[in-house]
């Protein structure tokens, strides 16, 4: 369990008023039941307060598995995950919730509520069981839903909203818990380029602000302009971790990804990016 | 948000499951009250006996058939090795001296006592075909409802021969006692039976003739609430023992009823067996009728009235008794056998 | 994503409003009507003990407690099938289809085949066996690859069930023929032999294992936004998912113990609930627990007056109430 000190030692000054957080995954192994190949094989990655660390890769590589296993949701065979200075393991299920705020990728909504009422779950952490919502609660519930642009659609009921809204109503519902860890899995997936970017920004001052922000996505150019750090992953392995410049490289991308590609500085943005090939491409090369 | 086809689809089987099952409830319960219903209207041949009052007469032709239709022994021919799965069959054949034929019993059958020493075959509904087999009967007598049609059919196919009895009036008694008559041949002693009972019965009921009817109910169950209905013999012992079945116009021998509707025709008296009038009486609910509230129990002695048999002269005169006590010394005296030396008020 | 068109969405307060008036309007008509006629007047009267004797006990003793068993039922069964709806994340989950009903029905049949009377002891049976099915469903789940997949849960639960019936013709098949009437006409549900000694016992039940569900009810509404999610917000999935199933079976098994086998409540109600507008779980179960009496107490009375002097089985009357209910659903999910 973290001691006072402990925790101040991993804070960061912040101006979102949250204690920062650093989220260590330590050489971690998952394999499902019945599956001869391992999800994760030994993947090892630090989420540092204060800064954007992205998970790419292509299908299969194991970036939904890294986020699973941090809601204890998959078998871990080996390796350890640190939140600060705890172990997940001396989480409880409620502690958790107020330090780390996950957006899975997919959410069914079978009971169909109001958005207002389900981005109040996600202050269910913090509440009693039997209280109502105080002050504070309602304060987050409406940052988080002015933050995502969802402001508009309180009273809306989550079965009428599209795809897109629905994304960032479930965001909103991450930032109402008001942790100051955000995983997010694909976040982006169903989102236009305007809300694309719009979330990517939102992300980029939440990390500024002081969070801990992991971001799981297959949006590579995006990725390498707003996050500070990516790690690549393939096949359950990292194949390679830094900086957009030491990992947005044309023959690691293109072994990773198996497909041809270029990548360029784009000099309107000033990142570096990358482009697909058509596939005929592969064989002259 | 949306429901998966695959969902859908098991969710169609589950509820095809639930109405099947609903389904099968419903009409095993449908079914169980027609069977009832319809066993207890008797066969036509019953009717027809059963217009004449007093003894059959050897107006009994061999055309005759049982209550399944299946026609009738003429003669005892059949009468080596018998097995009698229905109780009053079993009594009246120990009663007319034939029950050295006996080679089985259902084990249902108590009466009387020496029935004990015949060996038991099993259920006397839905039988244990082998178990009566095993015995090598020539006659089978089985008790007539639906659900021994297809015994009859095995035991036919085995090559024995049936004859299915069922009793819920006093005529199909004097009935199923003749043609036991015929089938062992002991025709005389039959009669002398059913002349007897006859007999007792026709001076009871002249003896409370003129007397002051008393309404009565008589509950058999509790879980549902049954009472004794117009079909059964039953209702007729109440009415020659002077007394009137509040639900005698129920035609079914054991109508479903309730404690309010019993209360609402407000009997004199109540007719009980004294463990059951214990119970009933430490009952809140029953107490909503004023013959139990003032206690105006008729204790019945369950070793006469519980069957339609040989001692229905003595039920007839006990309940008289109990009904009419004004009236002990005009009604015949109570047979001294075994079976009535247990008839306490 | 079509939506059928907007549904007037009421405030829980006024609902649960609604639903108390309602069991109190169908309390008073269930005790006037029957067939003896009581009118309102005298119903006052007869239940302070003043008038006539007849009257009097068929008013304290046969209408009020029956009237408040099949009230009660109609709360342990709502409540019950809303809870288990919101923990499997189906809307047509009920204690019923879950194999909780058919394994109480075995408990209690098998005590009443082996000849036992006491009312007491068929009610601990039933609970004994509710419970075993409950703990059945859960292994067969659990060994079929998924403690809390909820699709798998409900599988185990018909087979539990169609094993439920299988052992009680087992158990039945050599009963006299009292006996065999006397536990089939348990096993199609009733409120006709209520007494307030039952009465009190499913009171107690329902007060000891509805409250949990009820304390419980925010955690429900976490779980039915799917595994990851509520991982995600501070809830033990497993170990709620549990407790509440377990709890909520137990609650179900009560009422079977007390008035036999009644279907469709626990399925219908709370659906009902959730679309005139109690949305949260908390008030979803009140508002339901409200409406299940209601509907429970007018199913009685109809089951008692519909063919009189007989009772309908109480079974029967839901199922006619379940049926259309049915169909609409299908309609919907086909449309």
């Amino acid at each position: 369990m973290t001691t006072g000190d402990a925790r101040d030692r991993d804070a960061a000054p912040s101006s979102s008023g949250t204690t920062a957080m650093r989220l260590r995954i330590d050489d971690v192994v998952v394999q499902y039941a019945g599956s001869a190949a391992r999800a994760l094989d030994g993947v090892s990655l630090v989420a540092t307060p204060g800064s954007m660390t992205a998970v790419v890769g292509p299908n299969g590589s194991g970036k939904s598995t890294i986020v699973r296993a941090l809601l204890r949701l998959n078998p871990r065979i080996r390796g350890a995950i640190h939140i600060g200075d705890s172990s997940l393991e001396s989480f409880t299920p409620r502690r958790f919730a107020t330090t780390v705020a996950v957006v899975p990728q997919r959410e069914e909504s079978l009971m169909p509520m109001l958005v207002k009422d389900y981005v109040a779950l996600g202050r269910h952490a913090h509440r009693s069981a039997f209280g109502a919502l105080t002050a504070e609660d309602t304060h987050h519930i409406v940052d988080g839903l002015a933050r995502t642009g969802m402001g508009h659609a309180v009273d809306r009921r989550t079965d009428q909203l599209s795809g897109g809204e629905w994304q960032r109503v479930r965001i909103a519902r991450a930032l109402a818990q008001h942790a100051p860890v955000l995983v997010l899995d694909e976040p982006t997936a169903f989102l236009d380029i305007a809300h694309e970017m719009a979330v990517f920004e939102l992300l980029d001052t939440l990390a500024r602000e002081g969070r801990t922000v992991l971001l799981v996505s297959h949006q590579l150019n995006l990725v390498a302009r707003f996050a500070s750090h990516i790690v690549l992953l393939h096949r359950g392995l990292v194949a390679a971790a830094g900086s957009a410049g030491e990992v947005m490289r044309g023959e690691l991308l293109e072994r990773v990804y198996d497909w041809p590609l270029v990548v360029t500085r784009d000099a309107a943005v000033g990142a570096l990016s990358m482009l697909p090939l058509r596939g005929s491409a592969k064989r002259t090369r | 948000m949306f429901f998966v086809p695959r969902r859908a689809q098991h969710r169609r089987a589950q509820y095809r499951r639930v109405c099947g099952l609903a389904c099968m409830c419903s009409v095993s319960a449908a079914a169980c009250q027609t069977a009832d219903r319809v066993d207890s209207a008797g066969s036509p041949s019953t009717r027809l006996v059963a217009t004449t009052r007093g003894v059959p007469s050897a107006g009994l032709s061999p055309a005759d058939t049982d209550d399944f239709g299946t026609p009738l022994p003429t003669d005892a021919s059949f009468a080596s090795r018998i097995v009698s799965l229905n109780p009053t069959a079993t009594e009246v054949l120990f009663a007319i001296g034939a029950n050295a034929r006996l080679v089985g019993r259902s084990v249902w059958d108590e009466f009387p006592p020496e029935a004990v020493t015949i060996p038991d075959v099993g259920n006397g509904i839905r039988p244990n075909i082998e178990a009566v087999l095993q015995q090598r009967p020539s006659l089978v007598i089985l008790y007539a409802t639906a659900e021994n049609r297809a015994a009859a059919e095995a035991f036919a196919r085995a090559g024995v021969r049936t004859m299915a009895l069922r009793v819920d009036r006093i005529e199909q008694f004097m009935t199923l006692t003749m043609r036991l008559g015929v089938a062992v041949g002991e025709v005389s002693r039959a009669r002398d039976m059913v002349d007897s009972v006859q007999r007792t019965l026709d001076r009871v009921r002249a003896v409370t003739r003129t007397a002051k009817r008393r309404s009565v109910v008589w509950p058999l169950w509790q879980q549902p609430v049954l009472a004794v209905g117009g079909g059964s013999y039953l209702d007729e012992l109440i009415d020659i023992a002077g007394g009137r079945n509040v639900f005698h116009e129920l035609p079914v021998p054991s109508p479903p009823v309730s404690i309010e509707e019993i209360a609402r025709r407000d009997p004199d008296m109540i007719v009980a067996s004294r463990k059951t009038a214990s119970e009933l009486d430490a009952k809140r609910q029953w107490q909503a009728v004023r013959a139990v509230r003032d206690h105006r129990w008729v204790t019945h002695d369950p070793a006469l009235t519980g069957r339609p048999s040989v001692v229905l002269g003595s039920a007839a005169v006990s309940l008289a008794r109990l009904l009419h006590p004004e009236l002990i010394t005009a009604l015949p005296p109570l047979p001294s056998t075994p079976a009535a030396k247990s008839a306490t008020p | 994503m079509s939506t059928p068109a907007r549904r007037a969405e009421i405030d829980a307060r006024l609902l649960a409003a609604l639903g108390v008036c309602g069991v109190v309007v169908m309390l008073a008509v269930a005790v006037a009507i029957g067939t003896v006629s009581v009118p309102i007047g005298e119903v006052w009267s007869a239940l302070r003990g003043v008038g006539d004797a007849t009257t009097v006990t068929i008013v304290r003793d046969l209408r009020v407690p029956r009237a408040l068993l099949a009230a009660l039922v109609g709360v342990g069964l709502s409540v019950s099938g809303g809870a288990l709806q919101g923990t499997l994340r189906n809307p047509l989950a009920e204690p019923f289809l879950l194999g909780v009903s058919g394994g109480a029905a075995v408990g209690a049949v098998i005590a009443t085949a082996l000849g036992i009377t006491s009312p007491l002891v068929v009610t601990v049976a039933a609970f004994v066996g509710a419970a075993f099915a409950t703990a059945l469903v859960s292994v067969i789940a659990r060994v079929a690859g998924g403690g809390s997949d909820t699709r798998l849960l409900l599988m185990a639960g018909v087979v539990v069930g169609a094993f439920a019936n299988a052992a009680i013709l087992v158990a039945l098949a050599d009963a006299p023929p009292e006996r065999l009437r006397g536990a089939l006409w348990w096993m199609m549900g009733s409120a006709a032999d209520a007494t307030w000694g039952a009465v009190a016992r499913l009171a107690v039940a329902i007060v000891v294992l509805a409250t949990p569900l009820i304390w419980w009810a925010r955690d429900i509404d976490v779980l039915a936004m799917g595994d990851d999610a509520a991982a995600s917000l501070g809830v033990d999935t497993v170990r709620t998912s549990r407790r509440v199933f377990l709890v909520a079976s137990w609650l179900a098994a009560a009422t079977v113990a007390a008035a036999g086998l009644v279907g469709f409540v626990g399925l219908v109600v709370p659906n009902i609930a959730r679309a005139v507008g109690a949305r949260h779980h908390r008030s979803m179960l009140l508002v339901s627990a409200l409406f299940g009496a209601a509907l429970m107490i007018g199913a009685d009375l109809l089951a008692r007056t519909a063919r009189a002097p007989a009772d309908l089985p109480l079974g029967a009357v839901t199922a006619l109430i379940g049926v259309p209910f049915f169909l609409l659903r299908m309609r919907r999910l086909a449309a």
